[in-house]
């Protein structure tokens, strides 16, 4: 069954389109992947998902429930999380502790609860040292933290929102193997709003392409990544 | 610092606040007593910058708890100690109804408005003639306690105690993290579920009532209240720049800030009777230039450096086991 469906979804600034007419829907345990060139609205579609626009027009509903406009901290703790591409983590708090707020604020755990949840959510996606603040950990660590800090919500629907960024090969390829798991043992739909080509080609298994605000292609990475829309929106091209 | 030390230090402050009135003459203690002023004044301003925001209208919320337990006591008949009760909760509704407009704004705006309503609250005071006495204010009958300056003074410290206490609960509960987070980056708190207005009108509802309730205290303290001394810039000014020098996000900060400036802030008066203000500029521009976590997160900083430099492999051992 389809958690998050979106129907005719539009946001426009001003004079600007910025997202124009997307339908899709994201069930449990699939891993969909939003891709296409700058610009073309794919940040702006995760804010929208997550609340922190509201659409212009169009329907957004989570588990059969119309939630178009429900505020984004309610959106959180009904179970839509959201990673950042740019991460503000707690730069005065340590590791463990930005990965409480999900647990306190989500799931109105108690402090020490949230704390003894938080730590085995850290230990399962091998993140140690969590003692440490967040200043001193590395650039895998903080993307895997700030992972952690969106799970801490319990979510159904996970939107990652470019977090292979400044990782290298090693690093990507580790975050790849955990995500994919993430999927499959808390059984969630994530979407991967991706730059890297190969991390969309071995994460996902549907792809939709954006360009301008509008899907030009769905469908899975082999057959969207021979369509001659996506290559000229890519490539240029004038098609 | 150890537990028995984190402990035994504020229980060895609050037992030397509470003698101090058996060791000095009258003079010190009028000091010390518009130091707590200050102190508790500062204390709960920086519980509201915890999320970020910079409120320049601490007088405002004083001078209204001021004018509502004089008013509570000449035009209702309140008795003493709770009118300082009433100028507390009357404070705090105020808050709770500008909240609803001024909590939507931030940053400079939200600066702004809050030195601006500070203002509208005097000029409304002093224009409601009979009411609230007008521009000349109005003198209780006799002070709370016949005036006892001991009294007086542990009432203040009260004053500071309640402040230091709710201070510390938000720096141990939900609330800390809230706040925290709110100041950090208010989308990301919004994804882990914190319902960002309700925790800004808890803390900015709460320090109201606090700044209120000094203002109760101030009013019996000193049995009158006007326009143009409740509502001072001075008040708001003050605690501000204490906050800053002495750390602020912190409860000792604020509280070692009063203590060194409040003593200052006597002396300069002395010297400086019309200048003094000046001063206090000049510390707080010197403060966010050279040392902007104050004295206390210079202290805690420095602490917890030559802590990691006592066990720099515990941390640095857990980390490379991750392979």
């Amino acid at each position: 069954m389809a958690d998050l469906e979106i129907t005719n979804l539009c946001k426009r600034f001003g004079g600007l389109v910025a997202v124009n007419d997307v339908t899709f829907s994201l069930g449990c345990g699939e891993i969909l992947g939003v891709i296409g060139p700058n610009g073309a609205g794919k940040t702006t579609f995760i804010n929208l998902v997550s609340g922190v626009y509201l659409p212009t027009s169009g329907q957004i509903s989570f588990k059969g429930r119309d939630i178009t406009n429900v505020p984004a901290h309610r959106r959180a703790q009904m179970g839509i999380s959201r990673t950042f591409q740019i991460i503000h983590p707690l730069e005065n708090l340590t590791v463990v502790e930005n990965v409480m707020l999900g647990f306190i604020f989500s799931r109105r755990k108690g402090l020490q609860e949230a704390r003894r949840s938080a730590e085995a959510l850290c230990e399962s996606l091998g993140l140690t040292g969590i003692t440490r603040e967040v200043s001193q950990i590395t650039m895998l660590e903080l993307k895997k933290m700030e992972i952690a800090h969106a799970l801490a919500n319990d979510p159904s629907i996970l939107f990652l929102d470019e977090v292979m960024a400044g990782l290298n090969v090693d690093e990507t390829r580790e975050l790849v193997t955990l995500v994919q798991r993430i999927a499959r043992e808390h059984n969630i739909g994530v979407g991967v709003v991706e730059h890297v080509m190969s991390v969309i080609r071995d994460l996902t298994h549907r792809v939709i392409v954006l360009e301008a605000g509008e899907i030009i292609a769905a469908g899975p990475y082999e057959q969207v990544a021979r369509d001659q829309r996506v290559i000229a929106a890519y490539l240029g091209g004038g098609a | 610092m150890t537990r028995a030390v984190r402990f035994a230090l504020p229980a060895v402050v609050i037992a030397a606040a509470v003698v101090i009135p058996f060791v000095t003459g009258p003079y010190p203690l009028a000091v010390a007593r518009s130091v707590l002023i200050y102190m508790a004044l500062a204390v709960s301003w920086d519980m509201l910058l915890r999320s970020g925001q910079i409120s320049f209208g601490i007088a405002g919320f004083f001078g209204i708890g001021a004018y509502a337990a004089a008013i509570s006591v000449l035009r209702l008949g309140v008795p003493p100690l709770l009118s300082i009760l009433c100028a507390g909760v009357f404070a705090a509704l105020v808050a709770f109804l500008m909240g609803f407009v001024i909590l939507r704004l931030r940053a400079v705006y939200f600066s702004i408005t809050t030195l601006a309503l500070a203002e509208i609250f005097r000029v409304i005071v002093q224009n409601w003639g009979d009411f609230t006495g007008g521009p000349e204010g109005m003198v209780l009958p006799s002070l709370i306690f016949k005036g006892d300056s001991r009294a007086l003074y542990w009432l203040a410290l009260g004053a500071v105690l309640l402040a230091c206490a709710v201070s510390a609960f938000f720096q141990r509960s939900r609330l800390r993290f809230a706040l925290t987070a709110i100041r950090n980056n208010e989308l990301s708190a919004r994804s882990s579920g914190i319902h960002i207005f309700k925790y800004l009108m808890i803390a900015f509802v709460t320090t109201s009532f606090i700044q209120g309730i000094v203002g109760g205290i101030q009013l019996q303290g000193y049995g009158y209240a006007s326009p143009d001394s409740v509502f001072d810039a001075y008040y708001t000014l003050l605690p501000l720049a204490m906050a800053l020098l002495g750390g602020i996000y912190s409860t000792p900060g604020p509280i070692l800030g009063a203590i060194l400036l409040g003593v200052a802030a006597e002396y300069l008066k002395l010297k400086i009777p019309y200048g003094h203000l000046v001063v206090y500029g000049i510390i707080i521009v010197l403060v966010i230039l050279l040392m902007p976590q104050g004295l206390y997160g210079l202290y805690r900083k420095r602490s917890g450096l030559r802590a990691a430099a006592r066990a720099p492999a515990a941390p640095a051992q857990k980390g490379a086991t991750r392979g």
